[in-house]
């Protein structure tokens, strides 16, 4: 989940900016002068920093030249009622990415901090119609003359979404798991200017954005990432061989809207969960913490019932005699745990594994209260287990 | 003579010729055509064009609101007067006087192709800077979006007067005396270094509306107090303008940047008002005034 930062001498201010970032579904910590903002950039990693011109002790600027000099290369919304030319062309140098005048409107401020995180970029150059790309530079002036961007390492984002629709990113963002990062694009232009940018692991391509032949920008997306999976975003017509048409075009998968809760999981599994949800290393097995609503936890039991027979079998294969199963916080309520613990208990047995249990202590009441897995061994860290093992 | 030499002779003749009301700009020569051409097919397109034609061509939109408005001055509450306004108190009589008065004046058309395209752009960045700012006000529903394309129009009616006496000047070096010309980038130089004495000097004796005054001041900036002024609809317009290579003459491009970005949130102009605004700017104007 992203994590943004508030810098402003103002409380209200401060307030305000917080109320809108959480509301967006986002972290957020305060500061309220740039000595403060630095000391809290010191300490953790923030996604986004929104900060103030005037403030006492040190000023915005100040505190964007010293985050820049140190190499800190977090995007910056300047929010502020400075609007003195020299003071923003100063601050677009040191490389902040969009800027809003106080009094502002909460819509754009969320719009601006959307378009920051989604990776649309911001700032004028991105958005001006031209025949060059950037816009072209006017009489006199040297192309490139633009504020300077981050030239750094390749970031690497889970999930690519392109489609006109806004609410469709909304709606995607929200049924895609939280642990997996998503970009945003309702245009061709800005998809490609971020697939030049950022490593994708999934793209999925609406095949309705006016005026845009969709099957020509996936394969231009996919000269700029080789090793992605397309995916069309489709409505479901008549066609008798929609998903087979879409699939000789390119696409190795189709996501069909309206698509529901379900159906995004379902599809996601395919391409995340073996890597991420259940993981192993030697012999000892790891499960994704569980994040979201009450009622997909029904979901998230079942899909790791689906996954551990693979991995069972793999961790066998490679002859180790007992698996320790780390399930680090796992939610307790009900009897899923106790079931799936049975269950995983039973195949780990019939391919010659005995099992140990690493997790938290509440694990452990759970073990006991159950006829079923009160003989399965328990333990609080990794480290007792493996010497309990030895 | 130096750039600066003659920027400041120049502007000496100008001021003195705009204050003893002698100031006479010729029309450009495809404003001249149109007018011709209106003028042929009757009455009736000379008032259905009138306020085309006019919408093209800076001074004589100049002309038009002196004649038409004379000392009849809209103050800051007031809605400022566009062309329409204009044509309208003008009349169809009064409007074909104009036209007929804007093509007895023979242009003289600079023999330095860089010249004659550096003008040529400079008309054009006056109606896309029209454009735009009519266009910005529009998309944020404001009401005085003609009175933007208006003083957007109008924003930098010092730099036609000013080339008017340069080609004068160049006619009677090249042809009288036979002697070389200077070149073009001092040309706009001099230019740049005198249009906005000039713009004043002239908005102030002609008494244009209080809009447009505002936008001949030297180194304009937002109004804060006003987000949708014509003002402020202006210098985002003049800045896209610059941004999107319809301009002639040196840029700050980190400027530029700086009064686009603090634009889009003063006036409100999200991503997508922008690229309709911007899309095709170039590919419209060019050409007009070939």
């Amino acid at each position: 989940m992203a994590t943004i930062l508030t810098v402003d001498d103002s409380r209200a201010v401060r307030t305000i900016v917080s109320k809108q970032v959480k509301d967006l579904g986002f972290e957020v910590d305060e500061a309220e002068d740039g000595v403060l903002g630095l000391a809290k950039l010191a300490e953790c990693q923030f996604d986004l920093v929104i900060l103030d011109v005037t403030m006492p002790n040190m000023d915005g600027p100040t505190m964007l030249g010293k985050m820049r000099d140190s190499g800190n290369t977090t995007p910056v919304i300047m929010l502020t009622s400075e609007s003195k030319r020299s003071i923003i062309a100063g601050a677009m140098k040191s490389g902040i990415t969009d800027y809003i005048l106080k009094p502002f409107k909460p819509e754009e401020l969320r719009n601006k901090i959307l378009s920051v995180l989604q990776g649309a970029g911001g700032g004028a150059e991105d958005v001006v119609a031209s025949s060059m790309p950037g816009g072209a530079p006017a009489a006199g002036v040297a192309a490139g003359a633009s504020p300077a961007r981050d030239p750094g390492a390749k970031q690497f984002v889970d999930v690519m979404v392109v489609d006109d629709m806004e609410n469709v990113h909304k709606r995607l963002r929200g049924m895609v798991p939280a642990h997996l990062s998503m970009n945003g694009f309702t245009s061709a232009q800005s998809a490609l200017a971020s697939a030049r940018e950022k490593v994708y692991r999934v793209i999925l391509v609406d095949t309705e954005i006016p005026d845009v032949n969709s099957t020509v920008l996936a394969q231009q997306i996919k000269v700029l990432q080789p090793h992605a999976a397309f995916v069309a975003l489709a409505l479901r017509t008549t066609a008798p061989e929609q998903t087979k048409d879409l699939k000789s075009q390119g696409f190795s998968e189709v996501l069909y809207k309206p698509f529901t809760q379900d159906h995004v999981d379902d599809f996601m599994v395919q391409y995340f969960d073996n890597q991420d949800f259940l993981t192993s290393e030697d012999n000892l097995l790891k499960v994704a913490p569980f994040v979201g609503k009450p009622e997909r936890l029904e979901r998230y039991f079942g899909r790791l019932s689906q996954l551990f027979p693979a991995v069972l079998n793999k961790v066998a294969a490679a002859c180790y005699e007992e698996i320790i199963l780390d399930l680090g916080s796992v939610p307790t309520q009900g009897d899923r745990l106790p079931k799936l613990l049975v269950s995983v208990a039973g195949q780990a047995k019939e391919v010659g594994m005995s099992m140990s249990v690493v997790g938290a202590p509440d694990i452990q009441k759970v073990l006991a209260s159950f006829e079923e897995t009160k003989n399965i061994k328990y333990f609080a860290s990794i480290q007792e287990a493996r010497a309990g093992a030895a | 003579m130096s750039s600066d030499k003659l920027a400041t002779e120049l502007k000496s003749i100008l001021l003195k010729r705009i204050q003893s009301d002698q100031l006479v700009v010729p029309t450009i020569p495809s404003v001249v055509q149109k007018v011709q051409e209106a003028l042929r097919e009757g009455d009736q397109t000379v008032a259905k064009r009138a306020a085309e034609i006019l919408e093209q061509d800076a001074f004589l939109a100049a002309r038009a609101l002196r004649a038409a408005l004379g000392s009849t001055k809209a103050s800051s509450g007031q809605k400022q007067p566009t062309l329409s306004d204009a044509v309208t108190k003008l009349g169809p009589r009064g409007v074909k006087g104009l036209l007929i008065e804007a093509t007895a004046q023979k242009v003289f058309v600079s023999r330095d192709g860089e010249i004659a395209n550096a003008l040529r752009r400079t008309w054009e960045h006056s109606v896309a800077v029209g454009t735009l700012a009519r266009d910005v006000l529009a998309l944020s529903g404001h009401a005085d979006s003609d009175a933007a394309y208006l003083a957007g129009l109008l924003h930098d009616i010092g730099k036609p007067v000013v080339a008017s006496v340069l080609l004068e000047a160049e006619r009677q070096t090249t042809e009288l005396y036979n002697r070389p010309w200077i070149p073009c980038a001092e040309w706009v130089e001099v230019i740049a270094k005198t249009h906005r004495a000039v713009g004043v000097a002239l908005a102030e004796k002609w008494q244009l509306p209080e809009g447009v005054v505002k936008c001949l001041q030297e180194n304009l900036d937002y109004d804060n107090a006003d987000r949708t002024s014509i003002v402020n609809a202006v210098v985002f317009a003049n800045a896209l303008a610059k941004k999107t290579g319809v301009y002639v003459g040196t840029v700050d491009a980190d400027d530029i940047d700086a009064i686009v970005m603090i634009g889009r949130s003063l006036i409100g102009v999200n991503d997508e008002i922008l690229r309709t605004l911007t899309k095709g700017l170039k590919d419209r104007v060019d050409g007009m005034f070939d």
